[in-house]
C-alpha cells in the first residue's frame, strides 16, 4: 500500500512509497479515468492485443519492477524484456507511467522537473548536464581592448558553473572590465606625446616634428635641417608640427581640435564628405566618416546637418553663430585658467581695449565662415596665442553684455544640438580621468566655472546673474592661481578645459532631459489613475444596477406564486361546485 | 466464430512504412575505382527528385569522393525509391501483426544485438525515438548507434510491408471467398507474427516468464580495435 506521504521507507507492516500528491488517484485494483484517456487504445477494444487486463499487467509488472528497488532508475530497456508486446505501446505506457511518477520518482534521475518527463530522455539529458567549461570557448579569443591582439588570461574565480571564463564577470575577480567599445580615450592622446620615431634616421622625435603633409611621414628637426627629407619629398611639403600641437596622427588618433574641426564641417557641409576632408586637413575621408560615427552624437550632427541645408540661411548662421558662440564662450569661461600670463601680458600690453571692438565684431558678425575660421584657428597652433588674446579680452568685456549674448545664444541652440551634448556628456563623463585634476589644481574652481556654462544654456534668467557673477569670481581667482600652472603646456589646457566645459554643461542637459522624462511618466501615471476611477465606478455603477434587479426578481418571483396559489384556489373552487369534466 | 470486428477481417489499407513518418530506409554500397561507399540512411519519399541530385553532390563533396560517385550515389537512390513508389498505390494487409525485430549490427565500436516485438498496425510507431530510448538506456555515446538502430528496424519494416502487399496481391489473386480471405491471411501474413490469440488471451499472462528474459534482453558490446578490423574482414568477405 502506498500513500503519498513525504516520509519514505519507515517500515511498520507496509512499506512506503511516495509518489507525487497528483497521482494519488492511482489504485492497485482500478483502472482510473486518468488511464483511460491517456492510453486509450487499450480501452477501445480495437484489438485482442490491448485489452484492459494487459494494460493493468503492464502497469502492475512496471510498478513493481521499479519498486524492487527505488532508488534506482529504472528504464524502459529493462522492462520490456520482460513484457510481450510492441515495443512502442509499451514504452508509451512506460512514459505515462513516469510523468505521473508512479516509477522512478523517488529514483536518482538525469531529470527531475516533471516538464522534462515529457520530452524524451536524450533531451532531458542535454537539458539538465550544464557543462561546466573552463576558459574561454575555442576560437574565441579574450583581448584587453577592442582590436588590440593581445590576450588576457582568465582569472582564477571559477566560482559559479555559467562562467565561459571571460572576463566580464565583474567585481568578484579584480580585473578589470574590458572597455566598452565606444571607449575612447580623450586624454590619451595628450598623454602620450612621446615616442614618434624619424622617419627617415629613425631617432625619436622630442622636441618637434615635421610632418609629411601628403602622407604619414614624420621626420625629426635635425633631419629636416640637414636635408634629409626621403625619397620624393621636398622641403615645401613638410609641417611643422610641436609635440603636444597637432602632431603626427596616423587617421587612428584624433585630437580634440580635428574634432571641432570636423563637427564644424559636418555641421556645414553635411554629407559632402569631400568638403568635410578638406575642411580637416590631416585626416582623410574615411577617416571623416569613420570618426564621425564613432562620435556618439555623430549621427546627430549629421542629422542636424541636413536639416540646415534646408532651412533659410538666416537660421543657418545664427544657430551657427549661436553654435560656435557658445562653444567659444565655454572656452572663454573655461579658460581663463590657462590665460594667466597672456592676460598679465596683455594686459600691460594695453592691447584690451583695442582688440576688444575687433573680438565683438568677429562674434558677432554672422559670417557663414566665421564659426570654422574661428575654430580651425584652435587647431592651429599659429593662431593659438591670437586667440587666446581675443579670448581674454572678451573676458575684459562689459559682463551684462557676455551674458545678455550667452542667454541670446541659449535659446538658439537647438534641441538637437541639446540632445547631441547631452549624449556627449553621457560619453565624456565616462572617460573622465584623472588627466585634467592634474593639470589644473584648482578644480573646484574650475568644475564651479564648468557648471556655469550649463546653467547658462539651460536658463537665460538665471544666467544672466549667475553669470556675471561667476565671471566675476573666475577673473580674481586665475589671477592668484597663476604661476603654478607654467609647466603644462597650453594646448593641453584648452583642450581639456573645452572638454570638461561641454562634458558638464551635456550632464546638465541630460539632467533636465531626465526631469522631463519623470514629469511625462508622473502625468501618464495620472491618466492611467483617472482612467481606471472611472472603470470603478461604471463597475460600481453597474454592481448597484445587479443588486436592483436581484430585488426586482424576488419580487416577480413571489408575484408568481402568489398567482400561482390564487389560480389553484380558483379551481377549487371551481371543482367543488362540480365542474364535471375536466378539460386541461 | 466470431472475430472481434476489427481483428484480422481488415480492410486493406493503402502502402506506406507502418511508422509515424513515412521514411524510406535507403542502402548504398558502391565501390567505383577502389573506394567503397556505404552508407544507410532514411528518406522521405515525399521530396522532390531533384534532392536526389543535390544530395548526391553534397555527399561527394563533403566526404571528399571522386565525383563518379555523384551518379551512381544518385541512381542507387532513385532506384530504391521508385521500387518504394511502385508499392506505394498497392494495398496491404497489415492485420494485427505484432512482428518479432531482431537487430544485430555493429556500428564503430558498437556490436548491438536485440529482439523485441512491434506492432505493425501501429502508426504511431517511431523507430528514431526507440532507438533514442535504447542509447540512452544502455548509455551508448557513439553519436552514430541511434541512427543506425533506427534504420535496421526500419529496414526490417520496410521488408515485412512489402512482404504484406505481395501477399495481398496472393490472396486477391487467389480469390477464395471472405473466409477463406480471412484464413488465408491470418495464416499467410502469420509467418512472422505472432499468433495473438494465443499469446493475449485471456487466461494468459502478457508477462514473460523469467527464464525468457534473456531472449529479449538487448545485448550491447564494445568492441576494441582488433576485434573491429577482424569483423569488417569477415563481413567483407561476406559480400564479395
Amino acid at each position: 500500500m502506498e500513500m503519498p506521504q513525504y516520509d519514505p521507507n519507515t517500515k511498520p507492516e507496509f512499506e512506503l512509497y511516495t509518489i507525487p500528491s497528483h497521482s494519488s488517484w492511482f489504485r492497485w485494483d482500478d483502472i482510473h479515468e486518468t488511464e483511460r484517456t491517456a492510453l486509450k487504445e487499450f480501452f477501445d477494444g480495437s484489438s485482442i492485443s490491448r485489452t484492459p487486463k494487459i494494460y493493468k499487467e503492464y502497469r502492475d509488472f512496471m510498478i513493481n519492477k521499479y519498486r524492487e528497488e527505488p532508488s534506482r532508475r529504472l528504464t524502459f530497456t529493462q522492462v520490456r524484456k520482460s513484457l510481450v508486446g510492441d515495443v512502442s505501446l509499451l514504452h508509451k505506457v512506460f512514459r505515462f507511467l513516469d510523468e505521473w511518477g508512479l516509477i522512478n520518482f523517488g529514483a536518482v534521475s538525469r531529470g527531475d522537473d516533471s516538464d522534462n518527463r515529457d520530452s524524451s530522455l536524450g533531451d532531458t539529458e542535454l537539458k539538465n548536464q550544464v557543462k561546466i567549461e573552463e576558459g574561454a570557448p575555442n576560437g574565441v579569443r579574450v583581448v584587453a581592448l577592442p582590436n588590440s591582439l593581445k590576450p588576457i588570461s582568465v582569472p582564477n574565480s571559477g566560482a559559479d558553473g555559467s562562467g565561459n571564463g571571460k572576463v566580464a564577470v565583474a567585481g568578484e575577480t579584480g580585473v578589470k572590465l574590458p572597455p566598452l567599445a565606444s571607449y575612447s580615450d580623450v586624454f590619451g592622446d595628450l598623454v602620450k606625446l612621446k615616442g614618434f620615431k624619424c622617419g627617415s634616421c629613425g631617432e625619436q622625435c622630442n622636441s618637434g616634428c615635421y610632418e609629411y603633409s601628403k602622407g604619414s611621414f614624420v621626420i625629426c628637426e635635425k633631419c629636416f635641417k640637414n636635408g634629409n627629407y626621403g625619397e620624393d619629398k621636398s622641403k615645401d611639403d613638410f609641417r611643422f608640427s610641436d609635440l603636444g600641437g597637432n602632431s603626427l596622427t596616423h587617421g587612428a588618433t584624433w585630437t580634440e581640435a580635428e574634432t571641432l574641426l570636423l563637427l564644424e564641417s559636418v555641421m556645414r557641409h553635411g554629407d559632402n564628405w569631400e568638403l568635410v576632408a578638406q575642411n580637416v586637413p590631416t585626416k582623410s575621408k574615411l577617416d571623416c566618416i569613420s570618426k564621425l560615427i564613432e562620435l556618439p552624437f555623430g549621427e546627430f550632427m549629421m542629422g542636424s546637418a541636413h536639416e540646415m541645408n534646408s532651412c533659410p540661411t538666416g537660421s543657418l548662421n545664427s544657430l551657427k553663430e549661436g553654435q560656435s558662440a557658445s562653444s567659444e564662450n565655454q572656452n572663454d569661461v573655461k579658460m581663463e585658467d590657462q590665460v594667466h600670463d597672456q592676460m598679465n601680458e596683455s594686459k600691460q600690453n594695453g592691447d584690451a581695449a583695442t582688440e576688444e571692438p575687433p573680438a565683438k565684431r568677429k562674434r558677432i558678425a554672422p559670417l557663414s565662415d566665421g564659426g570654422s575660421t574661428l575654430i580651425k584657428q584652435v587647431g592651429g597652433l599659429d593662431s593659438v596665442l591670437d586667440n587666446l588674446e581675443h579670448y581674454q579680452t572678451f573676458l575684459l568685456m562689459d559682463c551684462s553684455d557676455a551674458s545678455f549674448e550667452v542667454a541670446h545664444i541659449s535659446t538658439m541652440v537647438g534641441p538637437h544640438v541639446t540632445a547631441a551634448a547631452a549624449e556627449a556628456a553621457v560619453a565624456a563623463l565616462c572617460n573622465e580621468s584623472s588627466c585634467p585634476r592634474e593639470i589644473f589644481d584648482g578644480d573646484e574652481d574650475y568644475l564651479a566655472n564648468g557648471l556655469s556654462s550649463p546653467t547658462m544654456v539651460s536658463d537665460p534668467e538665471r544666467a544672466l546673474q549667475v553669470d556675471a557673477s561667476k565671471m566675476e569670481e573666475n577673473q580674481s581667482e586665475t589671477q592668484d592661481a597663476s604661476s603654478e600652472k607654467n609647466d603644462v603646456p597650453l594646448n593641453l589646457r584648452i583642450r581639456t578645459a573645452t572638454a570638461t566645459a561641454l562634458g558638464a554643461a551635456a550632464a546638465n542637459a541630460k539632467l533636465l532631459a531626465d526631469q522631463e522624462d519623470r514629469e511625462i511618466e508622473h502625468l501618464v501615471a495620472i491618466i492611467i489613475e483617472t482612467q481606471m476611477k472611472k472603470l470603478h465606478s461604471k463597475i460600481n455603477y453597474f454592481d448597484d444596477l445587479e443588486l436592483i434587479m436581484e430585488k426586482e426578481y424576488n419580487e416577480m418571483m413571489q408575484l408568481k406564486e402568489c398567482l400561482v396559489e390564487e389560480r389553484i384556489d380558483v379551481l377549487e373552487r371551481a371543482l367543488k361546485t362540480g365542474v364535471s369534466k375536466w378539460r386541461s | 466464430m466470431k472475430l472481434p470486428a476489427t481483428s484480422s477481417s481488415k480492410a486493406p489499407v493503402k502502402f506506406r512504412m507502418p511508422t509515424a513518418d513515412n521514411l524510406v530506409p535507403i542502402r548504398l554500397d558502391i565501390e567505383t575505382e577502389g573506394q567503397r561507399y556505404k552508407d544507410a540512411f532514411t528518406w522521405n519519399p515525399s521530396d522532390p527528385d531533384s534532392e536526389v541530385v543535390v544530395f548526391a553532390k553534397r555527399t561527394v563533396r563533403d566526404l571528399k569522393l571522386p565525383p563518379q560517385f555523384i551518379t551512381q550515389i544518385a541512381q542507387s537512390i532513385q532506384t530504391q525509391l521508385t521500387e518504394f513508389r511502385s508499392y506505394e498505390g498497392q494495398d496491404m494487409y497489415t492485420a494485427e501483426k505484432i512482428v518479432p525485430i531482431k537487430l544485430d549490427l555493429r556500428v564503430n565500436h558498437t556490436l548491438i544485438k536485440d529482439h523485441f516485438l512491434w506492432d505493425l498496425n501501429n502508426y504511431e510507431s517511431d523507430p528514431e525515438e526507440f532507438a533514442r530510448t535504447f542509447c540512452n538506456d544502455m548509455g551508448i555515446e557513439d553519436p552514430e548507434v541511434g541512427p543506425a538502430v533506427a534504420f535496421a528496424i526500419r529496414e526490417q519494416l520496410y521488408e515485412i510491408a512489402i512482404q504484406s502487399v505481395a501477399s495481398a496481391r496472393e490472396i486477391k489473386i487467389s480469390k477464395k471467398g471472405r473466409r477463406g480471405a480471412e484464413h488465408a491471411i491470418s495464416s499467410k501474413g502469420g509467418g512472422n507474427a505472432l499468433d495473438l490469440m494465443k499469446l493475449f488471451r485471456y487466461n494468459s499472462s502478457v508477462v514473460r516468464k523469467r527464464k525468457e528474459w534473456y531472449v529479449y534482453e538487448p545485448i550491447v558490446d564494445i568492441l576494441s580495435n582488433e576485434e573491429v578490423d577482424a569483423l569488417e574482414a569477415r563481413e567483407d568477405r561476406n559480400t564479395r
